[in-house]
């Protein structure tokens, strides 16, 4: 039988400009999304984008943030007009300190166990289920597994991870920090990430004429077709801007 | 690093004078008026062997409540009061009950993080979860927090450790050792008297050794079986600079007086 090619999964529409057609409708509902890029790329701001669209959408969205105090991240998001204070006070989007989790469960040391990546998992699970978050961005993946010595760990808990929050629906960015995004560059820390994720979208930085560019690009994303060019953007008050490279190209004559 | 001079007025001198009673009269006419002022005691003490209730005891002169300090590891305040008050000894010294502070300080943040691994968190806890944005400070030294507590006591305090062992089973016995170095420095600076108890189990021979030659005075309590009876002892071991002093008193513990010495053999 020859199969139907009319099948295509429910989407998470990202609702970051651009983003949404790339991906032919959005990210497919439930996928972990490996979120990579150099320092100052973005990663932060698409991902609280992300979820600042699907709050709009009335959905419940979580934020994990290890690399910066929350306080810090509110602060700086404040600048985005897209942004708004009220959809953290009214519980839409929910942001956690890694470091009061981590003094939650008891977890004030430089490197995790076993049982303290359970607890870990079974924690973020525990509170995606309860606040039925439809959206995560943990931000970032890196400096978490950094905690996680071995690579077999890492890989079992972001595959453990990714499996349980795929089962309640919950569509998750992983924001990993790499040092270069060249050609040759690997998309994660730790090289485990890339081949566990769903999906993996790259940010970085192109030099033009003395300028750096930032460029988004698609690498994989399983569950439906996508374009895998690099799209230039702009991170203005109102959000993502993307433009494709080319265009960008003809429009300033190179 | 020059030592701070501490200046004693004429008439705490003169209150106070060179000895200090250890709050038992017939060991402080044993010992030819007491022990001199600005000695570290060490004691050196098996279960069962009095020495909580002769610790009580050593504190109980009191010459200045607020000058007066007794550590415990183990008991309660209000275990230790009921002892203070069965004595009739004074009441209005300052207590610490280290050992109920690390309960709720450690042991019950312990107990609540093992529940959140087994159970979860419930939906008020992600709210309050959500909402908390820094760690509380937790970093809980006790041993500094017990030095400073000592090192902040004035001239001719009186102070009692019960028991070093809760700090060098959970520290690095090197860091203790030189804690107490400071507040020895400390109790000989100011004419204190200082009594730290800890159990023969908890120190290697080394620490022993140190501790030995660290501390001015040691004794040592144990029980012993003397035909089908049980009998107290303690053992004066070292009495720096007076080591006619060392000898082996069997004590027995009355209703009206606490720890009392029944007899007495020299050893030197």
């Amino acid at each position: 039988m020859i199969p139907s090619t009319s099948y295509s999964r429910d989407r998470c529409v990202t609702g970051v400009h651009g983003l949404d057609e790339i991906l032919k409708g959005g990210i497919p509902y439930g996928s972990t999304v490996l979120a990579s890029g150099t320092c100052g790329s973005g990663k932060t701001t698409l991902g609280m984008e992300f979820l600042v669209r699907g709050a709009l959408a009335g959905e419940a969205c979580a934020h994990f943030t290890a690399t910066e105090p929350s306080v810090k991240l509110l602060e700086n998001i404040r600048q985005f007009q897209f942004f708004d204070m009220q959809m953290v006070d009214t519980g839409l989007i929910n942001v956690f300190d890694m470091d009061v989790l981590y003094s939650w469960l008891g977890m004030q040391k430089t490197s995790f166990e076993l049982e303290d990546v359970h607890a870990l998992i079974k924690a973020i699970t525990d509170i995606v289920n309860t606040i039925g978050v439809t959206r995560l961005v943990i931000d970032s993946v890196t400096t978490l597994c950094y905690k996680i010595r071995s690579e077999q760990l890492i890989r079992d808990f972001l595959f453990t991870l990714g499996k349980k929050l795929a089962t309640l629906g919950c569509t998750t960015i992983l924001i990993s920090e790499i040092t270069s995004a060249s050609e040759n560059a690997l998309w994660s820390s730790f090289g485990v990430e890339e081949a566990i994720a769903d999906g993996i979208i790259v940010l970085g930085d192109i030099e033009r004429m003395g300028h750096l560019l930032r460029y988004i690009q698609v690498v994989k994303m399983r569950g439906t077709g996508h374009s895998r060019a690099k799209y230039a953007f702009e991170l203005t008050p109102l959000g993502v801007m993307m433009t494709p490279m080319l265009k960008w190209g003809s429009v300033t004559g190179q | 690093m020059a030592r701070k001079e501490v200046k004693f007025s004429s008439d705490d001198e003169e209150f106070f004078g060179v000895m200090g009673s250890v709050g038992v009269p017939k060991f402080d006419r044993e010992m030819r008026g007491g022990i001199p002022r600005g000695f570290m005691i060490l004691a050196v003490v098996a279960t069962g062997s009095g020495a909580e209730l002769f610790a009580k005891q050593f504190v109980s002169p009191a010459e200045e409540p607020e000058n007066t300090l007794y550590v415990s590891t183990s008991e309660s305040a209000p275990q230790i009061l009921n002892v203070f008050n069965k004595y009739n000894w004074p009441t209005d010294i300052n207590v610490r009950t280290m050992g109920e502070e690390y309960n709720s300080r450690v042991l019950e943040r312990d107990l609540q993080a093992a529940r959140y691994r087994l159970q979860g968190f419930s939906m008020a806890d992600v709210q309050r979860l959500a909402q908390t944005r820094f760690v509380d400070d937790e970093t809980e030294d006790f041993l500094t927090e017990l030095t400073d507590d000592v090192t902040s006591l004035g001239p001719y305090f009186r102070a009692v450790i019960d028991s070093m062992d809760f700090y060098f089973n959970r520290e690095d016995p090197a860091r203790v050792m030189s804690m107490l170095r400071m507040m020895q420095a400390h109790t000989q600076l100011n004419r204190g008297l200082l009594l730290c108890l800890v159990s023969e189990s908890s120190l290697t021979k080394s620490m022993e050794m140190e501790l030995g030659m660290l501390a001015d005075m040691i004794l040592k309590f144990e029980v012993v079986m003397v035909g089908t009876d049980f009998e107290t002892r303690m053992i004066i071991k070292k009495f720096r600079n007076a080591p006619e002093n060392m000898a082996v008193i069997s004590f027995k513990v009355t209703p009206e007086e606490g720890i009392t010495p029944e007899t007495v053999k020299r050893i030197a």
